[in-house]
């Protein structure tokens, strides 16, 4: 057996590995972000939900209800980023 | 209804087939993480420092100035009969004093923690506003005007890069801190970390949690600005024409795909103006004010 398999060989696991490489930055960026959006958005859904139903039992309470909601919106939107950009440190920065 | 929502549809489920995956060519030359890449423009080099100026510190200087001349300003030109500028900055000015700063620490802490509560809002939400104005910053493509090269039109923000975002959490973190200790004393505000009612060997490990706590508000303060702030810049500039440039689809393709990412960027960049912005610095100062008020206060 000639020893150029080998290298051909070895050649084309590498390359196969770049390209599995560069598909698990893909698959880490979508999955990533993707499950990271589940949580924050059943989150984002309670706050309004809570909101309504508040406001409908004390109407009179509404601003208060208002600063607290935003509040609340912006804590909960925020981890819908972190899984984001920890997706494109994996994407773009290993 | 389905129809017709089936028939908008069709043609993105025709670029997730197999044979147009496989016909993809990515365009590699389009790099997007460039548009958040800072050139040198001025290099400034001490030691080991890399003091240069480039877009980021443009941005900084950018936002503090229109902060400064902006309220100076206004204040200058106050009218007993309000003109509908005014209303807003006093409508502002009533929400950072009573809402952000009084509602979350004493009087005596208020007075005098407003003018930096106050400022850290004006700053972030000028620096975020700033940032969906296009300006010529971007040094890396260039458009020729009359010969003249002229940098062509980008959207950055100071806050979108960590840095800025990290020093303004830096100076908070300490500021709370300092002000804990100044009203107990080292041992008794270490002591105040404990939550009311916890007593015996369960201190220990709720003490620890605290500490980790405290360190963990370095992180989420800071990475919860500059990640919305990247966050709403990148899906503009993906939808805003950046996916269609990267796909590289045919003339059809790309149309279709422009249409339907255009649209949507037009909604995300006023979904970020009407709203993210806003928040965001409003939730930076409340944070702020309510680290400072818990520091000091009685309990827990």
């Amino acid at each position: 057996m000639d020893l150029s398999v080998i290298n051909t060989l070895a050649a084309t696991v590498a390359e196969n590995e770049a390209i599995g490489r560069k598909a698990g930055k893909a698959i880490a960026l979508g999955v990533g972000a993707g499950l990271g959006t589940v949580g924050p958005g059943i989150g984002v859904g309670y706050i309004f939900g809570k909101v309504i139903e508040s406001v409908t039992r004390q109407p009179e309470m509404r601003d208060e209800i208002t600063s607290i909601q935003w509040l609340g919106f912006a804590l909960t939107e925020a981890i819908v980023f972190y899984a984001f950009i920890f997706g494109l440190i994996a994407f773009f920065l290993s | 209804m389905k129809a017709r929502l089936l028939a908008a549809l069709a043609p993105l489920v025709l670029l997730l087939t197999p044979a147009s995956a496989s016909a993809l060519q990515v365009n590699e030359n389009f790099k997007p993480q460039n548009e958040f890449k800072l050139d040198p423009w001025i290099s400034i080099h001490i030691g080991g420092l890399d003091l240069s100026i480039n877009k980021a510190v443009f941005y900084v200087i950018l936002a503090a100035i229109f902060t400064c001349l902006t309220m100076v300003w206004i204040a200058r030109r106050m009218q007993a009969r309000p003109n509908r500028v005014q209303t807003a900055v006093e409508a502002a000015f009533t929400l950072m004093r009573d809402n952000i700063t009084r509602g979350n620490m004493s009087d005596a802490m208020a007075k005098k923690w407003f003018p930096f509560v106050g400022a850290l809002f004006l700053f972030i939400w000028f620096s975020n506003m700033l940032g969906y104005l296009p300006l010529p910053t971007n040094t890396e493509h260039k458009v020729s005007i009359f010969g003249a090269q002229i940098p062509s039109l980008s959207l950055y923000a100071a806050t979108a890069n960590l840095s800025v975002p990290l020093a303004l959490t830096l100076i908070v973190w300490f500021s709370y801190h300092v002000e804990g200790v100044r009203a107990k004393g080292p041992v008794g505000y270490m002591k105040s970390w404990i939550p009311a009612g916890v007593e015996g060997a369960a201190a220990g490990p709720i003490f620890v949690i605290e500490v980790i706590s405290h360190f963990v508000r370095l992180v989420s303060l800071s990475v919860r600005l500059f990640a919305n702030i990247l966050a709403g810049h990148l899906l503009i500039l993906f939808m805003g024409g950046g996916l269609v440039v990267l796909l590289n689809l045919a003339v059809a393709g790309s149309v279709v795909l422009g249409l339907v990412t255009g649209t949507m960027a037009i909604a995300f960049f006023l979904f970020e103006v009407g709203l993210v912005a806003t928040l965001q610095a409003f939730i930076f100062a409340t944070l702020t004010a309510i680290y400072l008020g818990g520091a000091v206060a009685e309990s827990h």
